[in-house]
């Protein structure tokens, strides 16, 4: 029986495993801190996966434990900055896929949502992964209203992140 | 920068190419790792600060402390004073392991966050009340002191050196440096417990804070 689980969880884990490494990406510097917050992500899972029970979609359920794990319960918040531009190692940005101008906003855009906070960050991720708001505000708790008035004000502030 | 934030999005799903890709055996390694999360480290240091004060009273040097109480005759007053912290101690962790239940990773952020912060209150209170514990202690002792006749007696191997000292003012001597020895003793062990979980959870106090005031 336990097999079982742990074959389940580990095929769909690995299957789904691109969302575990955005919010990695997101609240992490360095492939090291990657690495370490993917792991007890993958922990906090596994220990939430007998109470999963298939009863909503696994990539849904996903999201809150990954989400929860990065902005609550992980321990290591290094805020180092690195020299080497981390999301230009993980997102390969070709520079034969965009014209110039875009590819330069785009790279401003990142940088700008790395620097927010781990609340804001939350909200970012999951309006890029296309969420609505419904969802973003029932897994971070708060109201819809709220969650709207939220996203607003974070798009005022990477504005004046972007235009300083 | 609504359409900034779309063009990012049409980019961000794009992007999923280049992410690291784990294998299956990568994976499953990883289940039987052990977690660092805040949530444990609660989970260790309380259960710290529940047994260490006790773990004291085996040493041997604290069994000669309570003959010390013997004979100054304030174990009377020490074995109530000790019913009482048990009892208390014992709804403490009663009420600690109820809410530490109740933290679960599947809950919303908001909640997850309230839920480990009561629990953590549930600690507070619990030092709190130990750290009064350990001065009510030191007033018996000083109170004891100070209605004793015989206070050289509890201390024998300080015969020698203090038998010139007069009585008096060796009673008000050894008050002294029992009620100060003990109020800095219990000033620096909260000073160290406070620093502590104040680092702990100064990124999840933010956290909090910061989704609670979304609904002023």
């Amino acid at each position: 029986m336990d097999k079982e689980l742990e074959h389940s969880f580990v095929t769909e884990l690995q299957d789904n495993q691109n969302i575990v490494h955005k919010v990695c990406t997101l609240y992490t510097n360095d492939k090291e801190s990657h690495n370490d917050l993917f792991q007890e992500i993958t922990i906090q899972l596994w220990k939430a996966y007998p109470k999963f029970r298939g009863e909503a979609k696994f990539s849904t359920w996903m999201y809150r434990v990954a989400l929860n794990t990065a902005i609550t319960l992980y321990r290591k918040s290094k805020r180092r900055i690195d020299t080497q531009d981390y999301e230009s190692v993980i997102f390969k940005i070709k520079a034969d896929e965009y014209d110039e101008t875009e590819e330069q906003q785009l790279k401003l855009m990142y940088k700008a949502v790395r620097q927010l906070g781990d609340i804001d960050k939350a909200l970012v991720f999951m309006y890029l992964e296309d969420k609505n708001y419904t969802e973003i505000a029932e897994t971070l708790g708060i109201t819809e209203v709220n969650a709207r008035v939220k996203m607003n004000r974070i798009k005022t502030k990477l504005r004046t992140i972007l235009n300083p | 920068m609504t359409d900034e934030l779309d063009l990012l999005k049409r980019d961000w799903q794009k992007k999923e190419v280049n992410l690291p890709k784990l294998s299956y055996s990568d994976i499953h390694k990883m289940i039987w790792k052990k977690s660092s999360s805040i949530v444990k480290w609660i989970l260790i240091i309380s259960i710290l600060e529940f047994a260490l004060p006790h773990l004291l009273y085996l040493l041997p040097s604290m069994q000669e402390g309570m003959e010390v109480y013997r004979k100054i005759g304030v174990s009377k007053y020490l074995f109530w004073a000790s019913v009482i912290t048990y009892a208390v101690i014992f709804y403490f962790i009663f009420q600690f392991y109820q809410r530490f239940k109740e933290i679960s990773v599947l809950d919303s952020s908001k909640n997850l966050m309230r839920k480990i912060i009561r629990t953590r209150r549930t600690v507070k209170h619990y030092v709190i009340f130990s750290l009064s514990m350990v001065l009510v202690n030191v007033l018996i002792m000083v109170v004891g002191i100070a209605l004793s006749d015989s206070v050289l007696s509890a201390f024998p191997e300080l015969k020698d050196k203090l038998g010139h000292i007069s009585p008096d003012n060796l009673k008000v001597t050894l008050m002294l440096s029992v009620g100060i020895f003990g109020i800095v003793l219990t000033f620096f062990m909260g000073g160290v417990y406070f620093l502590l979980y104040g680092l702990l959870l100064r990124k999840l106090h933010k956290n909090y804070r910061e989704l609670k005031q979304l609904e002023l």
